[in-house]
């Protein structure tokens, strides 16, 4: 199987996460990916102008996967949001053939059309699926076998089914799986399926949004989880960069660290916590760091 | 023959000081509900085990019970379906989640009544009624558009879900809000305005994290989530300024001025120079990790092919009046295993 994508990388990984960035481009290339940047892509809206003008967020992101087409490649996020956002485009585009005709008109004022011809997956996905945990098994040189690690899905890598389907939203066990693979511990917490809050930060920061960051980090501490771990960077800023503010909010320390999922690949098969970014995390990864060393 | 495990949630606050569980062995019969083995354990092992249930058949949602973590009603879901869903031998039943439990897996359902009452659930005509004396009549595509929200049976399985509602009590939460969606995008009723400002009230419409459980709970595909969403646009459409329309604002202009969206100028853009201020601790704790690009701070650079962008959103914004996107659940069933269930007959 050719392991060659169209790599959408979302504003998060070229924003507040560079470490997300670096650590998926350092792991992909240990475990044979190439990723082709899509460097003219747009962000994908993350729900905010879909939910202000839907048409206008179908064709911003039928001109995203306009541009996989051209490559003729797949196209690999990695961030939840994204997946779903793109993913629900191709779902109305390709079982709405007047919505879909409507989206090539507006289309062709830039020379693109959408066909309707690649596949959204996730950087998640694809380590289980293409690489496979076999191979990613032999390649494991620093087992996490003294690490109890917590995973956090993030709702829109398994939610909802009909758009994303990848596994069962109510069981999913791909990150426990891959944690396996990596020698490490998964810990089944409260919040392993549950929201960080991150989409009503604006609205609802006090209400919704902190309580949301504080029960899902106390929820993995609860089970003495040494980190978690999550596919998505948007619940990564709101879990790790946020924490401090959830902890302000309901007056006790957490202290949790929260890796990104390639961070987690990268320590198993061999790469430097300095290169995967572990230091530029909020809450401390120092113990971390001294366990792997 | 095979056994498997009903792990029953118990609280009966007359005499119990804090609810427990009680498990009953059953044997597993092939076709049997969650519901009937509720029923089956009532009668041969415990006649105290309290539940509500009516229909059988997936049509009064009395019987939405948590199974395994997650709400569904006991009755539409078979036995072996969730052992190997979950692969277990033990379904764990508890009562709805987000609500005060009264006996068992009987809940209060005073605290939704109340919320629905603040949207009016009940059709407010715009108009006299029509000459004839008969009804309000509704076009074909306006009629899409409410049709399947009117499916939901107040079954309380998205509200029993819903993370917004987890932290907080006074979200309204997705049944309520699709139900006022469902009169908000009525053409027919006249009292979309007061609708929208209740829904508006300290921005609760706007509380919903996007977790998508509610559409991924439901049992009658009445999409509550998609439904938040579009009593959203309506909102926008009808003028309403909120933080989530200034948001949806700030990625709109960036995507046009340079395609990915600048996180370094969001704050301020987003609550003005004195809300940023506040923001200043977690600024400074982001810069000194390395997660601020500086570059941003004065615009920062522009996608490839930007030019492409900007053609696509001027065109999209100029013919989008007249582009009628249907409904997801009117061009696809949305889950397989409905739809295969359909076919089937």
């Amino acid at each position: 199987m050719s392991l060659r994508y169209a790599f959408y990388t979302g504003c998060s990984a070229k924003g507040v996460a560079p470490e997300l960035y670096r650590s998926t481009i350092l792991v992909a290339e240990k475990l044979g990916m190439e990723l082709v940047e899509l460097e003219a892509a747009t962000c994908c809206g993350a729900g905010a102008v879909q939910e202000k003008d839907e048409f206008l967020s179908l064709t911003i992101n039928a001109r995203n996967l306009a541009l996989a087409e051209e490559l003729g490649l797949d196209m690999l996020t990695i961030c939840n949001t994204c997946t779903l956002m793109l993913r629900e485009a191709k779902f109305k585009l390709d079982n709405d053939s007047e919505l879909k005709a409507a989206v090539n008109e507006v289309l062709k004022e830039a020379g693109l059309e959408y066909k309707g011809t690649i596949e959204v997956t996730h950087f998640l996905w694809e380590v289980i699926d293409a690489v496979g945990l076999e191979k990613i098994k032999s390649m494991v040189v620093r087992p996490l076998k003294d690490f109890n690690i917590a995973p956090f899905y993030g709702c829109h890598i398994i939610r909802p089914p009909y758009l994303i389907g990848y596994e069962d939203p109510d069981n999913p066990t791909s990150i426990e799986r891959l944690i396996e693979a990596l020698g490490g511990n998964p810990v089944d917490h409260d919040a392993r399926l549950a929201c960080c809050g991150f989409h009503s930060f604006w609205s609802a920061e006090d209400k919704v949004t902190l309580r949301l960051t504080a029960m899902d980090t106390q929820a993995a501490k609860t089970k003495k989880a040494d980190f978690m771990v999550t596919p998505c960077p948007l619940c990564h800023t709101q879990l790790d960069a946020m924490q401090p503010e959830a902890e302000e909010k309901i007056g006790v320390n957490i202290g949790m660290p929260v890796l990104h999922l390639p961070q987690l690949i990268g320590l198993a098969i061999g790469l430097k916590p300095k290169e995967l970014g572990l230091h530029k995390h909020v809450v401390s990864t120092k113990e971390i760091i001294e366990k792997v060393a | 023959m095979e056994k498997f495990k009903l792990k029953v949630f118990r609280y009966d606050p007359t005499k119990d000081e804090k609810p427990y569980y009680q498990t009953y062995e059953l044997s597993v019969e092939k076709g049997m509900t969650v519901l009937a083995a509720l029923f089956r354990a009532k009668e041969e092992q415990d006649p105290s085990i309290s539940f509500r249930y009516n229909c059988r058949a997936a049509i009064c949602g009395s019987c939405a019970v948590r199974i395994n973590g997650h709400a569904t009603l006991a009755c539409k879901v078979q036995v072996t379906h969730m052992l190997e869903k979950y692969n277990t031998d033990t379904l764990v039943i508890e009562p709805t989640g987000n609500i005060k439990p009264i006996k068992d897996l009987v809940y209060d359902m005073d605290w939704v009544v109340d919320k629905l009452k603040r949207i009016k659930p009940w059709f407010i005509p715009k108009e006299e009624p029509p000459a004839d004396g008969k009804e309000y009549r509704q076009d074909p595509f306006n009629h899409h558009k409410i049709d399947y929200t009117s499916d939901c049976i107040l079954c309380n399985s998205c509200m029993s879900d819903c993370n917004a509602l987890k932290a907080n009590k006074d979200f309204l939460g997705p049944m309520v809000i699709s139900k006022a969606y469902r009169f908000i995008a009525d053409s027919r009723d006249g009292a979309k305005k007061e609708r929208l400002e209740e829904v508006l009230k300290d921005f609760n419409l706007e509380w919903c994290v996007r977790c998508m459980e509610c559409t991924t709970r439901c049992p009658k595909e009445v999409q509550p989530y998609e439904n938040i969403i579009r009593t959203r646009i309506i909102a926008a459409e009808e003028g309403f300024k909120s933080p989530g329309e200034i948001h949806a604002n700030i990625f709109e202009n960036d995507i046009y001025n340079r395609g990915m969206l600048n996180e370094m100028l969001l704050p301020m853009r987003q609550e003005g120079i004195l809300g940023a201020a506040k923001r200043a601790p977690f600024g400074i704790r982001m810069f000194f990790k390395g997660k601020v690009n500086i570059a941003d701070f004065f615009g920062g650079h522009k996608v490839k092919r930007h030019e492409e962008v900007v053609k696509i959103m001027d065109k999209a914004r100029e013919i989008k009046d007249r582009v009628k996107i249907r409904l997801v659940s009117d061009v696809h069933t949305p889950y397989e295993d409905k739809r295969r269930s359909k076919q089937g007959g």
